[in-house]
This record gives structure tokens, sequence and C-alpha cells, in this order.
């Protein structure tokens, strides 16, 4: 099949397939924002002298110190893991329709790989379009936002541009990794002509093994201190790389873990049902409990750096509450000075996970509606019954619910556990920061709000997904 | 006495009409099937039978109360208690046992979850699927699964089952052990049935039969065998 071909047919489709291109796209268009954003901050040049010698052309500290450079680089690079998993969940949208499509190329004679092949080249022209526009918009926000103020220092690092080359792989970099990523997903689906098949994954109750990545994870943190105590300043980069392993294990600890919970909430909803809605939740939670992994991952990870980053707002305070003391006691007259930098930069990290969580609950909006579509069938033959669609949408709220509730604690809980492991106390037998409750309430009940908003908007679709019309649709 | 009536009802789907001024009176106990040829309004009028559709013109009264005007969670109701609905297929929950698929419109009306199982499972018995109560739909055969459905359909004891071509998925002999077990349990508890079918065949196991050409009952006794003109769903 000639290239033409093929991409005449990863082109063709209904108007769920056209939303799914656009929102691969949109998801493409952050990746790259968010990627040349890192780059560009990574493209800074030190300028000559010792190790500390700062950039002074910048307003922000974050950018004209060398040692915060790396680190704001890397919180721009986490960004992208909402987004990506925003690009992962919109792949599902209107898969069933996208099934049929396949499925009638099959019929029609192609094989199985060309299928594939066109699954992928609609995901990497989507990517594609999606990173173009995404280099344009940086290029042109770049030229607009590059305005020195009165002392002649800039907000953003507007003056300079990354290598050519590293833009390139980020422009083309990303369209093909959606693409690989997408036979990666299809790698337990064959296309058959007379449908889709989607081979056995995993069987069986989960286990809470996921504990123990969470276990090595708080672990980890927990012995950095003793580490640095040990190694007396030597092997810093080894002691970051352990401690970013422990945080990564830890928050694949709570995303796997998530289907443990699922699975347990679902037996014990089944055990004390009622009602058909309970029911309804509980069976499918029992199920298909990885579902709830595949479906709050990114908000879970983006509540670990969010609980994270109240633990070291809490110890940066102290931290000033003690300098503000110390001033008083020296007798200094006036204005109390602290360094309000620390928790300044703790704003612009609540700032990125307020931004990482708006993205994964959009991604779990997708995740919604996409199930109520593929459903659609089945609900309009309950409706037809005499089923009330409230009980299918009491069903969703359980379903949702359910597992979220348990899993946000849980994700702050970590979060703030690594949080405040990694920031020690002040000094040894010094003190202590008190836990942020009110901060980590907050945090966890935007979360379930927010997580209730987004069911409360998939409700707006049941309706029309089970008109009786849908009983006839094939 | 007569249970349900259908005075000129009118149906259409945009531009195309569906049913033109169908009347029709099903009595208690009754199994009528409507049969025509693809397209010809037989699952429209069915839905406007079971409070699914409302017609767009014309009556539907159910014991001398108009039906077409109850609201959507009256007719619900309705379809709850006194009316069993049985489709061809995509009906059972997929995440559901068969024996909580039963329960289902047990437990919406308010019977415990115990009582609930046990009526499943007399009736999951007495269609001859027992084995199946805990069983997931993908774990049975299409038979099986609309013997299930069977039950769940006349686990409220309803006074209307409502078929939509309820062996269309089903080979021959195993449509036939359906339809006959449905029949006879229906004739049991007395249930009328209106019985969608395009297979002269499964129009034979009913009392009385109504053939529908382009959205009209056809009078002229020529059945199927009569000129197709189109334009009826």
């Amino acid at each position: 099949m000639s290239l033409a071909t093929l991409t005449r047919l990863a082109l063709a489709g209904n108007r769920t397939d056209a939303a799914r291109v656009a929102l691969t796209a949109l998801s493409a268009l952050l990746a790259t924002l968010a990627a040349l954003a890192a780059l560009t901050v990574l493209a800074i040049e030190k300028p000559p002298g010792d190790a500390w010698q700062q950039s002074e052309q910048y307003v922000s500290d974050l950018l004209s110190q060398p040692g915060l450079r790396g680190g704001t680089a890397f919180a721009l690079v986490l960004l992208t893991i909402p987004v990506l998993a925003l690009a992962g969940q919109s792949a599902r949208l209107g898969a069933p329709s996208r099934d049929r499509r396949l499925a009638a190329l099959r019929l029609a004679g192609a094989t199985s790989g060309q299928v594939s092949r066109v699954a992928m080249l609609e995901t990497g022209f989507a990517s594609l379009g999606g990173t173009l526009v995404g280099l344009a918009a940086y290029l042109i926000g770049r030229s607009v936002l590059h305005r020195p103020d009165a002392n002649g220092l800039l907000a953003l690092p507007t003056d300079v541009l990354p290598p050519v080359s590293a833009m390139a792989a980020v422009v083309f970099g990303l369209p093909v990794l959606a693409a690989a990523a997408t036979a990666v997903l299809l790698r337990r689906v064959v296309t058959t002509p007379l449908g889709v098949v989607r081979r056995a994954g995993r069987t069986g109750s989960p286990r809470p093994w996921p504990a123990l990545l969470i276990g090595l994870g708080v672990l980890a943190a927990a012995m950095i201190e003793q580490i640095q105590w040990a190694l007396q300043g030597a092997g810093l980069e080894w002691l970051a790389l352990i401690a970013l392993l422990g945080i990564f294990g830890a928050v694949m600890g709570v995303i796997f873990g998530v289907g443990w919970i699922s699975h347990l909430a679902g037996r014990t909803l089944h055990r004390f049902a009622r009602r058909p809605a309970a029911l309804l939740a509980a069976r499918r939670l029992t199920d298909d409990p990885w579902a709830s992994s595949r479906t709050f991952a990114a908000l879970l990870a983006a509540l670990i750096i969010a609980g994270g980053a109240a633990a070291f707002r809490a110890s940066f305070r102290l931290h000033a509450e003690i300098e503000q003391e110390q001033n008083r006691q020296a007798g200094y007259g006036g204005e109390i000075y602290y360094n309000p930098f620390y928790l300044d930069t703790m704003n612009l990290v609540d700032l990125a996970v307020a931004v990482a969580v708006v993205i994964a609950v959009a991604g779990l909006f997708v995740t919604l509606v996409e199930g109520i579509v593929s459903r659609r069938r089945a609900y309009a033959a309950l409706v037809a019954t005499g089923v009330p669609r409230a009980t299918i949408g009491t069903s969703i709220v359980w379903q949702v619910l359910t597992p979220v509730v348990p899993a946000v604690l849980i994700a702050l809980g970590v979060g703030y556990a690594i949080g405040r492991l990694l920031t020690g106390g002040v000094g040894r037998g010094g003190p202590q920061p008190d836990v942020p409750l009110g901060q980590l309430a907050s945090q966890g009940a935007g979360a379930i709000i927010a997580v209730l908003l987004v069911v409360g908007l998939g409700m707006l679709f049941l309706r029309s997904n089970t008109a009786v019309e849908e009983l006839r649709a094939t | 006495m007569t249970q349900l009536q259908a005075r000129g009802l009118v149906k259409s789907y945009g531009p195309t009409p569906a049913l033109r001024g169908i009347t029709l009176d099903i009595d208690e106990g009754e199994i009528v099937a409507v049969t025509g040829p693809s397209g010809c309004g037989k699952s429209t009028l069915l839905h406007c039978l079971a409070g699914i559709l409302r017609p767009d013109a014309g009556e539907v009264s159910w014991q001398g109360h108009r039906l077409d005007t109850w609201s959507e969670a009256a007719r619900s109701r309705l379809r709850r208690t006194d009316f069993g609905v049985l489709f061809q297929f995509g009906q059972l929950v997929a995440e559901l046992t068969a024996a909580e698929n039963v329960a289902l419109p047990l437990l919406l009306a308010g019977t415990g979850r115990r009582a609930a199982r046990t009526a499943a499972l007399t009736w999951l018995e007495r269609l001859g699927v027992a084995e199946c109560a805990d069983l997931r739909p993908g774990e049975m055969s299409g038979g099986q699964q609309q013997r299930c459905a069977t039950a769940r359909a006349l686990v409220t004891e309803p006074r209307v089952l409502f078929a939509d071509e309820p062996t269309g998925a089903l080979d021959t002999l195993t449509g036939e052990q359906v339809l006959t077990q449905l029949v006879r349990l229906a004739r049991e508890q007395h249930t009328s049935v209106v019985l969608v079918t395009h297979e002269p065949r499964i129009a034979a196991y009913a009392d009385r039969e109504v053939i529908l050409r382009d959205g009209v009952i056809d009078h002229t006794g020529l059945g199927l065998d009569a000129p197709l003109t189109g334009g009826a769903r």
C-alpha cells in the first residue's frame, strides 16, 4: 500500500475520529511547548567565572542561578507527563468506530500490519500537526514576550534559542514516539475482517505488591540524609539519582496500587451493595480494576508532587520563621527581613501542579466520555428495559469515587512523606515543621471536586448515548 | 379482555415515515406476532407499544390509561413492573453474572438482594440455565445468554412481554428451544406477548399474526409475498 493511500485511510473517519485527532494534536502541542521551554532554560549560557556565576539578565532566580536551572527544566519536563497521559487517553476516544473502520479495511483485503500502520499514521500525523503548531507558537511567543523591563531584565529566557538539532528532535521525535506508543498499545489488538479482538491482558486479582514500591520509595527518601552525612558532600549525583528513583518507584507504586484498591473496594462494595447502582459499580471495579490505574495515573502523579511540595513549603516557611526570629533577636530594626525566594519558588511549583491537575482532569473527562460512548448500546438496552438513567449515572459516580478517594489520600500522604523526609528537620533535634493539614486537605478536596465536576459533565453525554436509536445502530 | 391498545399510531424518523396509522389491540394472555419485511416498522411499533418511544400522533393505552402521555420516568417504571422487554442481543450487563442480571429488575423495584437472587435462580432453573448462575455473559453461549435475558424479562412476572427478534442471533434449533420455553412460561403466567419477527416459522408460535408493510397493517392477505414499495423503517 502506498504512503498516499495509507495517509488517505489514516485521515478518513467521522466526527469522533476528528475529535481524537484534534485532542492528540493538542496534546502534542502542549508537550512541544513544555519540552521547548525546558530546552530553552537549559540553553542559557553560564557566564565566565566560577560555577555559581549568575546570568544577571533575568528577573527570576530560577533562570539566573545555574544551580536552579536544571530543576526548572526538570519541572517543565515533568509537565509533559500529564500531557502524554492525556494523549494516551485521547487515543481511546472513539475506539469502537475506529475499530469498525479498521475491520472494514481488513475485510477489503488489508493485512493486519497495514491496518496497524494506518492507526500509527493517524497518531503520527496528528502529533506532527501539533508539534509544528507548537513550534510556531513557541517562536511567535518568544518574539512577542521579549520585553526587557526598565532595568533591562527579562522575565523569560527569550534571548536564547535551543540548538536547532534539539528543536528538530522534539518536533519530529514526539510524533515518532506517539506512533510507536500506538504500535505498543495495539500489540494486544488483532484486527480481523469481522471486528477487533483484544488479546487477554492481565488476569487474576491485583496483589498488594505496589505497597512494596511505595515503601522502597519512602525508604530511599528516608535514607538520603543519612547517606549524605556518610558521604560528607561527595557523590551528590548518586544521591539525586537515588532520590529520583525512589520518587519514581513511589509514584508507580501509588498508580499500580489503585488497581488493588479498586479491586478491594469493588469486592467490599459488592458485599454490602443493596442497590443496583452500587452493584453495577462493584462488578465493574472488580472486573477491570486496572481501568482506575489508567484513568487516574496522571492525576495521582500530580498529587504526589503536590504533597511533596506541601512538605517543602512547610519546611521553607519554618526556615523563614526561624530567620525572622533570629533577625528580631539580633535587634535589626524596621522590616524584619527573610528571603522569600524559596517560598516564591513553591508558588511556581503549586502553579505547575495546578496546570498538571487540569490536564489530568481533561484526560479523565476524555476517558469517562469514551467509557459511556463505548457502552452506549448496552446502556440503551438497559434504559429500554426500564432501568432509570439515574441508576446508570449513580453507578458511574460510585465507580469513579470509590477508588479515587482512598487513592487521593494515599497519593498526598506518600508525596508529603517523601517531601518531609527529603527536607529533613532544621538540624538534628531542631524544630520540625507542622503538618500542613489545611493545604493537604484543600489539595485533596480540590482534586475530588474536580473529579466530581468531570463526572457531572460526563453525565450530559449519558442521555444522548442511551437514546433508543442506539439499539438500531450496527 | 384488551390490555393494550394502539390507535392511529404515526411515527417518523426525520422525513422517513416508520408507522402510518397503526391500530392494534392486544388481549390479556394473547401472543401476537408482528411480522413483515425489513424496514416495515415492526421494531418501531414495538417500541411505541412498550413506551420506549412516543408516537408522533395516535394513542397507546395500557389498561385504559393513555401511556403515550406519561412522563419518561413513569413509562420506565411501567417497563420495570408490568412490561418485560427482550431484544435480539446486547441486553445483558457484561460485568454482572447471569443471576445478577436476572435479579436486576427486582433490585430496581426494591426487593432485597437475597430474595432477588433466590427469584433469579428459580427463573434460571425454569429456563434450564441454572448452571450459568455465576457466569458472566461473555462466558455463556448465545443461547444461554438469550435464556438469561428471557429470565430477566419474565422475573417480574410482567403482564406484557415485548420481544424484538428474540431468536434473531441464534441458530434454528437453539432459537426454537428458547422460543418454546418463552411461550410456555408466558402461557403459564398468562402474560401477553408481542413478538416481532421476520420469520414465518417463529410467527407460527403466536395466536395471531399482524403483518406490517411500509408502516401500515397489511390486510391484503398477501403477507410477505406482496411487492415492496419502500419508505418505512
